[in-house]
C-alpha cells in the first residue's frame, strides 16, 4: 500500500510541478532548420557564403521619392 | 528603421517553441524544404519564402478563417486601386497593355503585403528581414512593418521629420498607425474597392473626435460652418511633400529602378475628385502623385495615352495634422487666400486637362469674412 502511495505522489509531482513544457517534446527542434536558424554562427557563415555568389539586387540608378 | 545584417534578417528565436499557437508547427509545414537533410543548401531546395503570399489558406488559413476568406481583397494584397488606376489611364490597344503589364509586374506588383510580411517579417520590398527572431506579432510595430513602406510621406509627416514642419498631434499623444488603422481595415472586409479612401471601415477623424458638432464644443461654430463643405485637412494639416514624374525603367544590369524628377512642399486644396456620401465635402486637400505620361517610356511609349482620364492631384489625407494651423489662425488666413487653392497656374501645362476638375476657379475661392466666431 505504502508502496502505491509513493507512486501516486510521484506521480502527481510529476503532473503538478514540473512545468509542462518539459513533457511538450518538438520534434523539429532537432531538425537542421532549427538548429542552424537558432545559431547566429551558423548564419553569419551561411549568409557569407551566398553573398559571395549574389549580385548586388538594388539598381544603384533608383533616386527620389516613392 | 535600422537595416538588418542577412543573418538578422533570418535568424529564429528559440523561444517560438513556447508559442502556444505556432509553436507546434514545424518549419517545413509551412516554408517546405527539406527538414532532414545535413547539407543547408539542398535542404532548402523547393523552400517558400513567404508561405502566405499569394495565397495564406494553407499556412495561415485553418485556423484564421475568417481574415483569410478576405485576404485576396485586402487593398494591402490586391494592390486593386494601382491596377485600376494605371487602367484607367492606359491605351486601349492590346499589345501596348501587354508591355505595360510586364512594366506593372517589375516595379508596381513587388509592393503588396501579406500575412507574413506584416506578422512576422517586414515587407519584401524593404528587403525583408523577421521582426523579432520569427515570433509572431499581434500588432505589426509601425517602424518596420507600416512606415517601412509608407515612409516618404506618411512617416515622415507624422513623426515630424520634415524641417520646419511639426509632427501630428496624435503623435505626440503616443497614437500608433493601429489606433485609426484598425485590424479589420487591414484585413479587408471581402470587397474590393477601386481606392482606399472607398473602404468602409477605413478610420474618419469623427469615430473619435465625435463632440465636435456638438454644441457645448469648443470650435461647434466652425465646426458646423464647415461641415461638409471643407474636409478636416483643409483646416488642419500642415504643408505636405509633393512628388512629380515618376519614371521606371531597367539598368544595364537588368535591375529595376524608379526616378522622381522632383519633390516639393506645398498646401493645396482643391475641388473634391472623390465626392460620395462619405466624403462630401467641396473642397479637401490634393497631393500631386509621382505619375507622368511617359512613366513606362522605357518598356513601351504611349502606354498612358488616356492619362488625362484622372487628376494628377490626388485627394490627400496627410499625416500632419494640427489643431492649430497657418490657414485656421482666422477666418481670413483661408478665405480670399487665393494661393492656398490650386489654380490653373500651378499645374503643369501638360497637366490641365488632367487637372480640371480638381482646379478651383477664382468665383468657388471662399471670400473674405468681415465677421469672426468669438
Amino acid at each position: 500500500m505504502k508502496y502505491f502511495r509513493v507512486i501516486g505522489m510521484a506521480a502527481a509531482f510529476c503532473l503538478v510541478i514540473i512545468p509542462g513544457n518539459t513533457f511538450l517534446c518538438h520534434a523539429y527542434e532537432d531538425t537542421q532548420c532549427f538548429q542552424c536558424h537558432t545559431s547566429a554562427k551558423k548564419l553569419i557563415e551561411a549568409t557569407r557564403e551566398i553573398a559571395k555568389t549574389r549580385p548586388a539586387r538594388k539598381s544603384a540608378e533608383t533616386s527620389g521619392e516613392g | 528603421m535600422e537595416p538588418l545584417a542577412p543573418h538578422e534578417k533570418i535568424f529564429v528565436d528559440s523561444d517560438i517553441v513556447d508559442d502556444e499557437n505556432h509553436g507546434e508547427i514545424a518549419c517545413h509545414e509551412c516554408h517546405g524544404g527539406n527538414p532532414d537533410d545535413p547539407n543547408w543548401k539542398t535542404a532548402h531546395k523547393g523552400v517558400v519564402k513567404d508561405p502566405t503570399y499569394p495565397d495564406a489558406t494553407t499556412a495561415c488559413g485553418e485556423c484564421h478563417d475568417e481574415i483569410n476568406e478576405n485576404y485576396q481583397k485586402s487593398l494591402h494584397v490586391s494592390l486593386s486601386p494601382y491596377k485600376l488606376i494605371i487602367d484607367e489611364r492606359a491605351s486601349s490597344n492590346t499589345v501596348i497593355r501587354n508591355k505595360l503589364g510586364c512594366a506593372m509586374n517589375t516595379h508596381c506588383s513587388e509592393c503588396h503585403s501579406s500575412c507574413g510580411q506584416c506578422h512576422i517579417s517586414r515587407p519584401n520590398s524593404v528587403e525583408g528581414g523577421f521582426l523579432d527572431g520569427h515570433l509572431f506579432q499581434k500588432k505589426p510595430p509601425m517602424q518596420e512593418v507600416c512606415t517601412a513602406c509608407h515612409g516618404s510621406r506618411i512617416q515622415k509627416e507624422y513623426l515630424g521629420e520634415h524641417k520646419g514642419l511639426l509632427p501630428s498631434i496624435h503623435k505626440e499623444k503616443y497614437m500608433k498607425c493601429d489606433k485609426c488603422h484598425t485590424g479589420e481595415e487591414m484585413h479587408g472586409n471581402g470587397k474590393d474597392y477601386a481606392h482606399r479612401y472607398d473602404v468602409e471601415n477605413g478610420p474618419k477623424c469623427v469615430d473619435c473626435h465625435k463632440e465636435i458638432y456638438r454644441r457645448e464644443a469648443k470650435n461647434v461654430i466652425t465646426h458646423r460652418i464647415h461641415k461638409d463643405k471643407a474636409s478636416c485637412h483643409v483646416c488642419h494639416s500642415q504643408p505636405y511633400n509633393n512628388c512629380s514624374a515618376c519614371h521606371v525603367g531597367k539598368d544595364k544590369q537588368g535591375l529595376a529602378f524608379f526616378k522622381t524628377k522632383s519633390s516639393w512642399f506645398d498646401f493645396k486644396i482643391g475641388l473634391n475628385p472623390l465626392k460620395s456620401e462619405k466624403r462630401p465635402e467641396k473642397f479637401v486637400t490634393l497631393r500631386h502623385v509621382p505619375v507622368d505620361k511617359r512613366t513606362f517610356d522605357f518598356y513601351v511609349k504611349d502606354a498612358l495615352s488616356n492619362f488625362d482620364t484622372l487628376p494628377t492631384w490626388k485627394l490627400a489625407t496627410p499625416h500632419n495634422i494640427r489643431l492649430k494651423t497657418t490657414q485656421n489662425a482666422s477666418c481670413n488666413a483661408c478665405h480670399g487666400n487665393e494661393s492656398l487653392f490650386l489654380r490653373e497656374k500651378d499645374v503643369e501645362d501638360n497637366e490641365k486637362e488632367a487637372n480640371k476638375n480638381v482646379l478651383v476657379p477664382v468665383n468657388l475661392i471662399p471670400k473674405k469674412q468681415k465677421w469672426q466666431p468669438k
